[in-house]
């Protein structure tokens, strides 16, 4: 596979640009080893910010992609979207986390800034090796099984059930309804528990 | 740099599983709790996955502290 | 219960357990074991025949927690569903080698069957919700100054309910299970048992505050005369009408005392309180005919051995632990398997159906589909280089790795196969590879070396 990087910079409003220089940092990108783009923008998870993304990889011929902003475990999804938009695999896309383990949690400019780079640096480096992989299907039993009896399994078995698929209901004692049987009015209305 | 110099900082990397440690780091992050800039955080999906060859590497490479943390 | 029962696409195994649980999201091999009922259910008619000549007739009823009587061969209660007999196999005298048998002489639909057997079925489902519930805190074996339920007249909450109960052993007449006497005056204890970490546990049972002003209210109202005290740390009224229900419990009469009761000990034929009433700041004595207990709501028995059937873990005090507080209260850490109700932590009855839908809709949400993507972040071998070793078996903790056969230039030899629904991408075994024949798709070995390059330049 070609080496063809390009590195998006996330501003995150102020979230990062206010401690990390992102001009800087997306400079620095485009010195790295394989990387051929690089720029920073407001808000990469914004519709425009996507659409920066998707353009790029057609216009730039990009292979890879890396995004520094948030954490991957916020908007992971939304870049890997992007990047299949673009028409590459998602799977070629990385995160650089400058926002929740940076910008966030370091006062100092320069300090942030150096550690920025650094991230970069690291995720370009892993994407290089990324390989475009496919997500696989499993089958569906379209069958549940609940486990008890009393109010939660009652309630649970019924609305699956009225959405039409079979249910199991295993109760240990001898008959359903578990608690509730035993109680005799219900707090605030006063009616019959059974 | 020389650890005899009193500007030395040491280079600490933390390899941190993606469903407790990195997610921690994430949280101190939006509580913006503030610690040392000279740390650097490995995504891994799990600590089990941590090879203890890649600690060494690490060593092996400079580092002067590495975090396992799962 | 009855819709429940009445359902079509609802099959109801009752007397019945999970046992074994294998298999993942969408394919679960699920094992139950029948418990042998000996009657046939299938021509039991519940006519009751059985049970009123049954000759064991003074078995105490665990469904009246011990405050009435049974038979050896009986329904839990009359509303039962099913409302079909089944013996209990202790105290039947035919299954104790004794002579009996009277039930199967007279059913009239010859559905007894002494040799019934306790039977295992299996069962393929594509997603479990977990509805375990909970059981009462066991205050006896923990409270000696509550008399370690040696004083008849001092009950848990679940008792009073059997008693208030129009269906219940005093036909919902309040009065002491000792003597039968209509109590003149009735102390309710809270927290017994929670949010005491010295002898119970640390936690809120939540719906204590609630149902112990509804047992103060129900003494009022049907004992005007009698006195109903509530001794408590604090009233937790957050709920929809909660407040307004404490309330009207205070307005019918109730008295609120807040403070611990230190002792319980007996005064002729009643039981004194020991205590003190921390807003006046001094010690009380309080005479009174019944105390009842709010005990705390803890896991039900086995619930922590069936988590580990299936596979997915429990919380510090041994609920069902979800997979994140706020946002997945209703997954857990096993995909496909979803929580509801108090097994998850101690609920209300309100709280417990809402969460009950939405695991519903969880296992909806799958069934609407007819495959299920899988994510590709898994392990993958390099059969060129597997030695077949073995070592990566035992330490996937998703059973996800096989050695199977490979056949090769006339031999076979073993190598490792994943399976890819079963492997959730942790990488465990990889450390375990003394040939680096795995490799985990998406943190290759070469991706994470590359980082550490990238960072330790």
């Amino acid at each position: 596979m070609k080496k063809r990087v390009g590195v998006f910079v996330c501003e995150c409003g102020t979230n990062i640009s206010s401690v990390v220089n992102t001009v800087e940092v997306a400079e620095y990108a485009k010195s790295l080893p394989g990387v051929v783009f690089a720029t920073n923008y407001k808000y990469m998870c914004s519709d425009p910010g996507q659409e920066l993304i998707r353009k790029t990889i057609a216009e730039e011929g990009l292979e890879q992609v890396v995004v520094a902003s948030c954490t991957p475990r916020m908007h992971g999804k939304t870049f890997y979207n992007a990047t299949e938009k673009g028409g590459l695999n998602g799977y070629l896309c990385e995160m650089a986390n400058i926002r929740e383990q940076n910008s966030w949690v370091h006062p100092d400019k320069e300090e942030a800034t150096a550690k920025a780079k650094d991230l970069v640096r690291m995720t370009v480096n892993k994407v290089l090796l990324n390989k475009p992989l496919e997500v696989q299907t499993i089958p569906v039993t379209k069958k549940a099984l609940v486990i008890g009896g009393g109010i939660a399994g009652m309630q649970a078995a019924l609305d699956i059930a009225e959405a039409g698929h079979k249910v199991i209901l295993v109760e240990k004692e001898a008959t359903i309804g578990g608690k509730m049987t035993q109680i005799d009015k219900t707090f605030p209305t006063m009616d019959c528990a059974a | 740099m020389s650890i005899n110099n009193e500007n030395w900082e040491p280079t600490i990397i933390v390899f941190a599983c993606n469903w407790c440690s990195y997610a921690a780091a994430d949280l101190a992050g939006l509580n913006r709790l503030e610690y040392p800039a000279n740390v650097r955080i490995i995504r891994t999906p799990c600590s089990g996955r941590m090879d203890p060859l890649l600690v060494l590497r690490a060593f092996n490479r400079g580092a002067d502290g590495v975090l396992l943390s799962g | 219960m009855v819709a429940v029962a009445q359902h079509p696409n609802i099959e109801l195994v009752t007397l019945a357990e999970v046992t074994k649980v294998a298999g993942y999201i969408g394919n679960f091999d699920v094992t139950i074991k029948k418990k042998a009922k000996y009657v046939d259910w299938d021509l039991c008619t519940g006519c009751g025949t059985c049970w009123e000549k049954c000759p064991e007739k003074k078995l105490l009823d665990d469904f009246e927690l011990g405050l009435g009587q049974t038979t050896a061969i009986r329904v839990a209660f009359p509303q039962a569903v099913p409302g079909k007999a089944y013996i209990d196999a202790d105290h039947c005298r035919v299954l104790n080698d004794r002579k009996c048998g009277i039930c199967e002489k007279l059913c009239p639909a010859e559905a007894i069957r002494f040799k019934d057997q306790d039977e295992y079925v299996t069962e393929q489902v594509g997603a479990i919700v977990m509805a375990t519930g909970y059981d009462l805190f066991k205050w006896e074996e923990a409270y000696g100054e509550y008399g370690y339920g040696k004083y008849p007249d001092v009950i848990s909450s679940l008792h009073f309910e059997r008693i208030a109960s129009a269906g219940g052993p005093t036909g919902g007449n309040i009065v002491r299970p000792s003597d039968g006497k209509v109590p003149e005056a009735v102390a309710f204890i809270k927290c017994v048992g929670s949010r005491d970490d010295t002898k119970g546990k640390s936690y809120c049972s939540r719906a204590c505050c609630m149902y112990t002003a509804k047992h103060a209210f129900q003494v009022k109202d049907k004992l005007p005369d009698s006195e109903s005290y509530v001794f408590y740390m604090d009233v937790r009224t957050a709920g929809k009408n909660y407040e307004e229900f404490y309330q009207r419990s205070l307005d019918a009469g109730a008295k609120y005392i807040r403070g611990r009761v230190s002792k319980i000990y007996p005064r002729g034929n009643k039981l004194v309180l020991k205590t003190e009433d921390t807003l006046l700041s001094m010690a009380l004595e309080v005479e009174v005919d019944m105390v009842v207990l709010a005990t705390a709501m803890v896991p039900s028995e086995g619930a922590r051995d069936l988590a580990r059937v299936i596979g997915f873990s429990t919380d510090k005090d041994g609920f069902f632990q979800e997979a994140h507080p706020k946002l997945q209260p209703v997954e857990t850490f096993t995909a496909g398997v979803y929580l509801a109700g108090a097994c998850q932590g101690p609920k209300d009855i309100p709280d417990t159906v809402a969460q009950a839908s939405a695991a519903a809709v969880k296992v909806c949400g799958i069934f609407s589909k007819e495959r299920l993507a899988t994510e590709p972040l898994i392990t993958e071998v390099d059969i060129n280089k597997c030695s077949g070793c073995g070592f990566c078996v035992p330490v996937c903790p998703y059973k996800a790795i096989t050695l199977e056969e490979l056949p090769e230039r006339g031999f076979t030899r073993l190598v490792a196969d994943i399976n890819s629904s079963l492997c959730q991408g942790c990488g465990a075994c990889l450390p375990a590879c003394r040939t680096t024949a795995l490799n985990l798709k998406g943190f290759t070995n070469e991706q994470i070396v590359s980082e550490v390059d990238a960072l330790c330049l």
